[in-house]
Formats: C-alpha cells, sequence, structure tokens
C-alpha cells in the first residue's frame, strides 16, 4: 500500500520544495562506493535466494528431472526444447492459459470498477457510514488469503454451506445439495467473487486516499457551472485519479494471473481440470506428477506470458523511482 | 536547522486533512444522499458476512457446526472450539514458530531494506537504475516456481527443515518491497535537511542517526507490519521446507483436515486465533500513517 | 522390456553410488531384521501418518518400547497429514536427512518403489510374511524383490441403518446386488416425505467405490501389456460396471457429485441417508464423534444414528483393499535398526493392538482371528478376503493425483459426459501418464 500511498502523494501535486539542483549535484558525484556497499547485503540476498535458484529453474525446463533424479541426486538429462514444444502443443494447457486470461480480465473489471464505485460512494456518505465501510473492509483486507479461502469453501459447502440454505428459501428454488463446483461457471463465480471481495478493500481504500486529492473548489465549481455528475467525474476526478488507478488496475492483473491459493482450496487441494489455473497447473505437474522439468517450463512461460505487464509496471514505478 | 527549511510533509498533511473533512454536498438531493449512505452500509454487511459466519461456526458447538439447517447463531455458544485448537497438537508451536520466523525476517530485511533504499533514494550513482530495476522485477517472480530449486539449495548448506531457512526465504520474500516502500519514505524527506545538516557540521552519520532515520519512523512501521503480514500469511513455502513441528500456522491451518473430513469448528476457531495479529497490525498501520506524517513533520 | 533393462541399469548405477560415497551400511542388497542390533546413542525417525496418532498410538508406543530395550535406540516418531505428504516427502527424499522408516498408501508405493526410493528388505525376517495381503504385498515388489513392509489395511463393507431398514420392511442385510437395490427402493419409499433422504450417500469423486463396480462386472481399470500399461475402462465390461454404479448412484444419493468420501460418515451422521460404502471404522465415526476432533483422547459424543447402524459386505462386490505399508529410504543412516523397529511394529502383538482399533491386520492368517476377536471389524475382515486392487505401475500414483477417475466420475453423473465418453476419456488420460 504504501507503494501506492507515495503515489498518492505524488498525484496530489505537492512540490516539495527542492533547492536548486546545483547544491546537491556535487554531493552526489563524491560518493561513487558507499552506494553500491549499502546496496551489497540486499543483492546478495537477492542473488543467493532468488537469483540462484532462477537460473536453476530456467536450467531445469531444458532438462528432464523425474522423481528418481530427484531422489537420487543424480544430473537430469538434457532435452532441449523437449519441455517446451510438449506444454505448447498441449491443448489442456491452452485451455488453461485462456482460463487463466479470461478469469484475470474478468475479476480485474469486476475489482476495479466495483473498488472505483465504492471510493467514490465514500465520498458522498455520512462520516459514521463511511466510517463502518472502512472498518469491514479493513476486517476483509486483513483477512489472511488461505483463511478467507477456507471461509468460503465452508460457505459454499454443499451439504452445509449457507449459501445454499439461502437460497433454497427463495420460493420455487431448490438448493438443497446444490454443488457449486459441477458446471464450471458455478464454480468460477465463487471463486471470482472470493477474489473481488478479497481485493476490493486495497482498491477501495486506495482510491479513496486518491480521492481526497481532487481539489473540492475544483469538482464544486464544474456542478455549479451546470456540469453532470459523470461529467464531473470523467473530465475532473477520474484524470486526476488515472496514475493511481494505473497502478492498482496493473497490480490486480498480475496477482489475479497468478491466483493459487483460492482456486487449490476451495477443490480442496486437487483441482479438476476446468479449474486449474497456470499457477496451480504449474504446481500439480510439478510437485502432483513429480514432471519438475516440465512444471518449471510452464513457469517460465507464465512469466513470459506476464513480461508485458510487468514491463508496463515496472516502467511505472521506474518513473516513481527516477524522479522522486 | 528545523526551521531553516518548511517540512513538506507538514504542509501535504495540512492539506489532506482539509480535503478529507470536506465531503462534497454541492447540488445533492436528500433522497440521493439517503441511497448513498443506504448503499454503504449494505455493501458493508455484504463484506463482513464472510466473516461473520467464521466467527458463528467458531462459536458453535459441534452438532450445531453439522447441522443441514444452519442457524445464525450460535444457540449455546461456546469456547470449545477455541479450546480444541489452542490445545491441538503443534499449534502453539507452530504459533511461536511463525512468531520467530516472521520477526527475524521482518527485522533482516529492514536493516538490509534500509540501506539499499538509503542509497537508492539519496545516490545517484553508476548501476542506480540497474537496482531499482532487479528490486522491481523480482516482485513479480512466481516463488512457486522456485521451489525445488529453493529446496535443494537450502538442503545442500543444512538449513530445510531449520525456522533459519525460512527466515531467510521470506526475509527475501518481503525484500523487494521493503526496499521500495522505505525509499518512498526517504525520498519523502526534503533533500534540503540533508543539506543544511551538513552544512551546520554535522557528519553523515549524524545525518543518517539524526535525521533520516527518525523521519523514516512511520515509514519503518508501516513497512514492517506489511512484511509481518506477508510472512505471517505465507504457506506454501514453509509446507514444502518444513516438518509440521517447524511450521506456522498458516501451514498448521492448511493440514488441518484430519481423514474424518474437516473439522469446521475448531478450523474456524484456529483462523481467527490466526487472523488477529494480522488484525491487529493492521490497525496499528491505519493509526500510525495518519499521525505518524503529522508527527514526523512536527518534529522535522 | 527395454524399460526393465534401464531400471536394472539403473539400480546397478545406485549401489555402485551408494558404495563409492561409503555409506555406513552393509553393501547387501537386502536389510537385514534378523540378529542384535546395537544402538545405542541412536535415534530411529519414524514418519508415519496421523491416523496411527488418532487411533492406535499405544501401539505406536509399545513397539518403539519393546524395540528400544532391545537396541537400546530411541525413537522419534513424526505423523503426517495425508493432505499434501507426498510433496514434502519427495523434497525431502532428494535431501540427504532422510526419515529411517516411512509409511505411505499402498497405492503410493510403487512410483517410489521404482524410483529407488527404498531399500530391499527381507520378507522373512518379518512374522506372518508368508500370508501377507497381497494387495499390500503386490505394491512393495519390482524385479523380485521386496521394498516394504504391509502395515494394515481397511476393506470397504456396506453400513447401513437398522431402524429404517425394520421400518421398510426389511429384515436383514442384502444378500445380493439386486437385493440392495431393491432395498434401497423400499427405503426410498417409506422416507419419500422427506425431500432431503437418499437411499444410499455416495459422493461422486469416490473412486474406490466406482472402481469396485467395475471390477464386480469383470471390468478393469488398466493392465500391462507388454512393456506398456493400457487403460480398460472403455472395455464392455468395464463399462457394463461403470453404469451400473452410476444409475445406482443417479437414482438413490444425494451426495454431491464433486465430493469425495472424506466426511462421509459426518454427513451420514446426520440422518439423511439410509446406507453407505465405507471403512470398517466409518461405522463408529458415523455413531459417535469426539467432542475435542484435535483431542486423540477427548470423549465421544452421540449422533442422531448412535446404535443404528450395522455393517455387512457389500454384496456381490469386492473391496479396494486399502491400507499402508513401511519403506526405509534407501538413504536411511541406520536402515538395520529401521528393520528391527519394522519389525516389532508389525508382528503378531502389534496385529492384535491395529485389530483392537478397528484396523485389519496386513495378512491374511490373522483376518479370521480379528474377525473373533473384533466384531466390528468381522465384515470387514470377510470383505477383505474377495478384494482387488489398482495397477502395479511406477505412474500409478500420478493417476490418482492428478484426479483423472475422480473427473471422469464426477463428470458422467453430471451429464457432461456419457459413461463410454467418460471411459474413454480416462483411457487416454491413463494411457499418457501411464507411459509417460
Amino acid at each position: 500500500m504504501p507503494v501506492v500511498e507515495s503515489t498518492t502523494r505524488r498525484t496530489g501535486g505537492s512540490t516539495p520544495h527542492r533547492a536548486p539542483g546545483r547544491a546537491t549535484r556535487p554531493r552526489r558525484r563524491q560518493t561513487s562506493g558507499l552506494p553500491w556497499l549499502l546496496s551489497l547485503p540486499a543483492l546478495l540476498l537477492l542473488a543467493g535466494i532468488l537469483g540462484y535458484p532462477l537460473v536453476r529453474m530456467v536450467e531445469l525446463s531444458f532438462q528432464n528431472m523425474r522423481l528418481r533424479e530427484l531422489i537420487s541426486g543424480r544430473p537430469a538429462p538434457w532435452v532441449g526444447l523437449d519441455n517446451y514444444t510438449k506444454v505448447l502443443s498441449d491443448t489442456d494447457f491452452w485451455a488453461v492459459v485462456w482460463r487463466t486470461v479470461a478469469f484475470t480480465v474478468v475479476a480485474v473489471i469486476f475489482t476495479v470498477v466495483v473498488g472505483l464505485g465504492i471510493a467514490l460512494l465514500m465520498r458522498r456518505v455520512a462520516r459514521g457510514v463511511r466510517l463502518f465501510m472502512i472498518v469491514a473492509m479493513m476486517f476483509v483486507w486483513a483477512m489472511p488469503q488461505l483463511v478467507a479461502a477456507q471461509a468460503f469453501r465452508w460457505i459454499t459447502d454443499s451439504d452445509f454451506g449457507v449459501v445454499n440454505y439461502v437460497i433454497d428459501k427463495l420460493p420455487g428454488v431448490d438448493y438443497q445439495n446444490h454443488s457449486w463446483f459441477v458446471n464450471p461457471w458455478q464454480g468460477w463465480s465463487v471463486i471470482t467473487t472470493l477474489v473481488v471481495w478479497a481485493g476490493i478493500p486495497f482498491i477501495a481504500i486506495t482510491l479513496n486516499a486518491g480521492l481526497t486529492q481532487v481539489p473540492k473548489e475544483l469538482v464544486e465549481a464544474a456542478t455549479v457551472d451546470g456540469a453532470s455528475p459523470w461529467q464531473t467525474l470523467r473530465s475532473i476526478t477520474l484524470p486526476i485519479l488515472k496514475p493511481l488507478l494505473i497502478i492498482v488496475t496493473t497490480l490486480s492483473v498480475i496477482w489475479d494471473f497468478g491466483l493459487f491459493t483460492q482456486n487449490w482450496v476451495l477443490r480442496d487441494g486437487h483441482p479438476e481440470p476446468q479449474y486449474q489455473t497456470l499457477a496451480t497447473y504449474s504446481y500439480t505437474q510439478a510437485f502432483g506428477q513429480s514432471r519438475y522439468s516440465l512444471g518449471s517450463a510452464i513457469s517460465v512461460i507464465t512469466v513470459l506470458l506476464m513480461l508485458g505487464v510487468m514491463a508496463f509496471y515496472i516502467r511505472q514505478m521506474f518513473k516513481i523511482g527516477e524522479v522522486d | 536547522m528545523v526551521a531553516t527549511t518548511p517540512g513538506a510533509p507538514a504542509v501535504r498533511t495540512r492539506s489532506r486533512r482539509r480535503v478529507d473533512e470536506g465531503v462534497i454536498t454541492v447540488g445533492r438531493s436528500r433522497a440521493a444522499t439517503i441511497a448513498a449512505n443506504t448503499t454503504g452500509i449494505v455493501f458493508s454487511i455484504l463484506m463482513l458476512f464472510p466473516i461473520y459466519w467464521v466467527l458463528n461456526t467458531a462459536f458453535k458447538p459441534a452438532d450445531e457446526v453439522l447441522a443441514l439447517t444452519p442457524t445464525f447463531w450460535p444457540k449455546h455458544p461456546t469456547f470449545d472450539n477455541f479450546l480444541s485448537a489452542v490445545k491441538a497438537p503443534l499449534f502453539l508451536q507452530d504459533m511461536l514458530n511463525g512468531l520467530i520466523i516472521t520477526l527475524l525476517a521482518v527485522a533482516g530485511s529492514l536493516v538490509v531494506g534500509f540501506l539499499a533504499a538509503l542509497a537508492i533514494a539519496r545516490f545517484k550513482f553508476y548501476g542506480r537504475r540497474g537496482i531499482i530495476l532487479v528490486i522491481l522485477a523480482v516482485q513479480l517472480v512466481p516463488f512457486i516456481a522456485l521451489l525445488i530449486p529453493l529446496f535443494l539449495m537450502l538442503q545442500s548448506v543444512s538449513l530445510t527443515n531449520s525456522l533459519i531457512g525460512v527466515s531467510i526465504t521470506y526475509l527475501v520474500l518481503i525484500l523487494p518491497y521493503t526496499v521500495w516502500t522505505l525509499r518512498g519514505f526517504i525520498s519523502g524527506i526534503p533533500r534540503e535537511l540533508d543539506e543544511a545538516a551538513l552544512i551546520d557540521g554535522c557528519s553523515r552519520g549524524q545525518v543518517f542517526w539524526r535525521i533520516i532515520l527518525p523521519l523514516t519512523g512511520p515509514g519503518l512501521v508501516a513497512t514492517s507490519v506489511f512484511g509481518f503480514i506477508q510472512a505471517w500469511n505465507e504457506f506454501i513455502i514453509i509446507n514444502t521446507l518444513n516438518s509440521p513441528e517447524k511450521q506456522n500456522l498458516m501451514a498448521w491451518l492448511l493440514q488441518n483436515q484430519t481423514t474424518r473430513g474437516t473439522a469446521w469448528g475448531p478450523l474456524m476457531a484456529g483462523a481467527i486465533i490466526t487472523s488477529i495479529p494480522v488484525v491487529i497490525f493492521f490497525l496499528i498501520i491505519q493509526r500510525n500513517i495518519a499521525t505518524g506524517l503529522t508527527a514526523g513533520a512536527v518534529k522535522g | 522390456m527395454k524399460r526393465k533393462i534401464v531400471a536394472a541399469a539403473a539400480i546397478a548405477a545406485t549401489l555402485l553410488g551408494a558404495a563409492a560415497c561409503g555409506s555406513n551400511d552393509d553393501n547387501s542388497p537386502t536389510t537385514s531384521a534378523s540378529g542384535a542390533v546395537d544402538g545405542k546413542g541412536k535415534t530411529l525417525k519414524v514418519w508415519l501418518m496421523v491416523d496411527a496418532q488418532s487411533s492406535w498410538k499405544g501401539v505406536v508406543d509399545d513397539a518403539s518400547k519393546r524395540f528400544t530395550d532391545a537396541t537400546g535406540a530411541q525413537v522419534n516418531v513424526e505423523y503426517q497429514q495425508w493432505a499434501n505428504h507426498l510433496t514434502k516427502l519427495d523434497a525431502t527424499l532428494a535431501g540427504s536427512d532422510v526419515p529411517d522408516v516411512i509409511e505411505l498408501g499402498n497405492t503410493e508405493f510403487p512410483k517410489y518403489v521404482f524410483s529407488q526410493a527404498f531399500a530391499a528388505i527381507n520378507p522373512a525376517d518379518y512374522e506372518n510374511s508368508g500370508t501377507w495381503l497381497q494387495g499390500l504385498k503386490g505394491a512393495c515388489d519390482f524385479e523380485g524383490q521386496t521394498y516394504c513392509v504391509p502395515y494394515y489395511a481397511g476393506a470397504r463393507v456396506l453400513i447401513y441403518r437398522t431402524d429404517l431398514f425394520k421400518k421398510a420392511g426389511i429384515a436383514a442385510a442384502p444378500k445380493s446386488y439386486d437385493e440392495f437395490l431393491s432395498d434401497a427402493d423400499k427405503l426410498q419409499t417409506a422416507q419419500k416425505s422427506d425431500a432431503k433422504f437418499g437411499a444410499v450417500y455416495m459422493p461422486g469423486q469416490y473412486w474406490y467405490a466406482a472402481m469396485s463396480w467395475v471390477k464386480a462386472s469383470g471390468g478393469d481399470i488398466a493392465k500391462q501389456d507388454g512393456d506398456k500399461w493400457v487403460g480398460q475402462l472403455s472395455q464392455p465390461s468395464s463399462i457394463a460396471g461403470l453404469q451400473k454404479w452410476v444409475d445406482m448412484v443417479k437414482k438413490y444419493s444425494k451426495a454431491d457429485p464433486t465430493k469425495n468420501e472424506n466426511d462421509q460418515a459426518g454427513i451420514f451422521a446426520q440422518g439423511e441417508a439410509g446406507m453407505f460404502y465405507g471403512n470398517a471404522w466409518e461405522q463408529g465415526a458415523a455413531e459417535q464423534v469426539k467432542k475435542d476432533p484435535n483431542d486423540p483422547n477427548s470423549p465421544l459424543v452421540d449422533t442422531k444414528v448412535k446404535g443404528k447402524l450395522a455393517a455387512a459386505p457389500m454384496p456381490d462386490v469386492p473391496s479396494f483393499l486399502g491400507g499402508s505399508n513401511l519403506g526405509i529410504p534407501a538413504k536411511s543412516q541406520n536402515k538395520q535398526l529401521a528393520a528391527q523397529w519394522i519389525k516389532a511394529f508389525t508382528d503378531s502383538t502389534s496385529m492384535a493392538g491395529l485389530v483392537k482399533a478397528n484396523a485389519l491386520p496386513n495378512s491374511t492368517s490373522l483376518l479370521d482371528k480379528a474377525a473373533t476377536d473384533n466384531p466390528a471389524i468381522a465384515p470387514a475382515a470377510l470383505a477383505a478376503k474377495s478384494s482387488w486392487f489398482t495397477p502395479n505401475a511406477e505412474k500409478w500414483a500420478d493417476v490418482e493425483k492428478g484426479n483423472i477417475l475422480q473427473t471422469m466420475l464426477t463428470d458422467v453423473l453430471t451429464g457432461k459426459k456419457s459413461v463410454a465418453d467418460g471411459a474413454k476419456w480416462a483411457d487416454d488420460q491413463m494411457n499418457t501418464t501411464l507411459n509417460d
């Protein structure tokens, strides 16, 4: 959140009084070794704990590592691009890719639109109601992913779930023992609801913070001039929120594309093919089927698929890092 | 030295607070306000429902939990589920493990991350862009994919099934985020403060101890809380690296499914206990971000 | 054939490798449990599944005590959860610090035996080894050697509500499959005012049950043809069995087609079903629940169906023989001690303790005695005598973990696929997985 916090402040247009560049420049030049020294521990840790396994993952994807090699410690044979051709020519894999993409699009749109709506709503409600909304969202936000997923699993249980009980009470509806995961559309609605539910607080509270930066005078002036609320939103509020919106949307895309915990827990640790996403698919291949190399190849492809979004995110963040 | 530069944070906070209180009211009908308030309340209730249901389940005795007709209130409220969770094998052990791992990871990541953040925020040097790029990029790597190589590596230095191994892994897990966030807080401190202090005869070390560190205090709190939450909530890595007596509460929750089906009552009670530190920290950070910024400005 | 040569070469390589690394064990291909071993100052690390902790911890402690008295070595038992235990096992076996004894489900063993994770044992060292249940021992056999020791078994039986049977005018447990169906009809009719009631509780992903019906019709899951495995579910006899099961489930079961059998006892205890197909101990689990599910010594609380249940073998349907085996990892540093501990834990004394805890012993010679000693497991002991076991293929565990059969059953039950299409799909998937 504080990542965004700093953006919020920036969008607020508060420019710190910076003395003319000359005063700072000489000091910056003198220090060439010190900053590297300061960064060294962090860089070493990243290289050791993240960098090395990352290289090994790529290496594994060109080998054929199975349980036997894993246990015996014998080097896995090199197989070139075999894993990649196998994955890329597998229709199951592409089904997983499209499912993950479709889920991401739907979940992100819902989360951002509802989140924005709630943020706007928060500007209009009474103080007490706003406080209630913030408290409610704080609790949801604070709920660990795993706990939230288990709660949803319990709520949608076909035998003891309260959702079935409530829907069954509607006249003419029989939801007794209804199973939410027979029909993948229904199952995915549950998963999407969970993800959107858990994602709204971050977006709504962040955007609400951003909205406090929208000058009240500007909005009032526009209203007096006869602008409709929609026009005010489009031509005043949204442009000011835009940098913030871009960041929260990009982050949501990255998070939702990596969906693992929610579908994993709701399907009791063994998602059926229609509930696999790239993350669970890779995990199942690697750990369920002991195809460590194939799983690695899928992970590498996942990262490559995300590269565009990631590059965009990094560029946005980079700008902030450079300017400050 | 303080008086020489008007602290930017002070200005910022003041202006924000003013805007914050000014809820836009021009041109809004009473009906619209009532509709907005109602929507807000309904939304909040819907958001809270799953949490309410977790609480409701946790306080029900076993026969009410597994009832084909669920009740919206425990008829015979009981703490049995909480007692059951706390007394369950390894629950307290895993809670302690989780605390140790998380605190080690957060403390380590703060120290290491602060130094790197200082370098990025306060110095212009060859390779800075590269470091920023690395910090941002590694945040996006799917950690699950790294499990096997990570395991093999830690195993070779005898750090699997140890609290230290997981702590280091979590440290690195939250490090990029820590560096990036602290960088934001450090650059929020006007560079003029450093300059003025240097002119006043402070050494660079003194500038660090007397200006940058106190002023990033709230930032450190916010960062460590988010780091804490991330590390506390992780379960996939620890579930693979460590055996149950060296795991954390999340992994405990994941595994608390006996062969005789899930014991939902104790599970929900355990889930509540597990979530409590996170909720408390969330509340703390809320206050600290707000008051911290003003306090920092006054001090500065 | 080719695979066998490869495997033999791999074994040779392992043995050579072990010798080269100066393993402190002797280099004989099998680990002996005969003779005295001095284990003073050593600690044996044992991984058992959580069932041992919740149901027969006393037997474990007793065996460990006898072992310690004999060898001087200490025992450290860690209880594992079924969920995700293989992932952890893989990671652990990849390292050098491995447990000395590991329990795995019998269907999980072949994959590890084929991957040379376990050391060969000498069956003659263990009590009752001549009459070990084939369904357990089959998972240990590879290239003429035995790589694990049968531990305990479970067979599935028909558990039914005596009060509802009486109400529907049924005098005794069904003796044939047709009788089973007509009893279900009668139950359904007698309870027709209750919309929630289903005569049989049968969750859709209960593949051990579905495959039992396949076996009952003379079908099979997969069989070995030369050096390849071939899925058999789309054979006419298999399809007939599957169809029979599907018809029965659709007509009589209100259970969730996407659930497995894990919590069936708890759901059955709600009183909304007349019969279910479960392990012998599930009758007890349905009649009484632990007041505190996390406490092994918790007092028991009666459920709605307490005293209203009885069990009988499922007529005309052979039972899947589930169970567990114990193996000694090839990388263990204490193989001799491990063998001694397993010997104590699987001897007749320990088996008698397991029988008391409603588990089936590891040997056919003990089954009859078990049935008389503990009437609660008599139907299961009977069912165990006509039982079947999953294909003894290296990759079988991958079929289970890949959810192939579970997915197929849900698809067929919900009408997404016809039985023939589902069976064909499952065969294709199995052919890929088993021969990968």
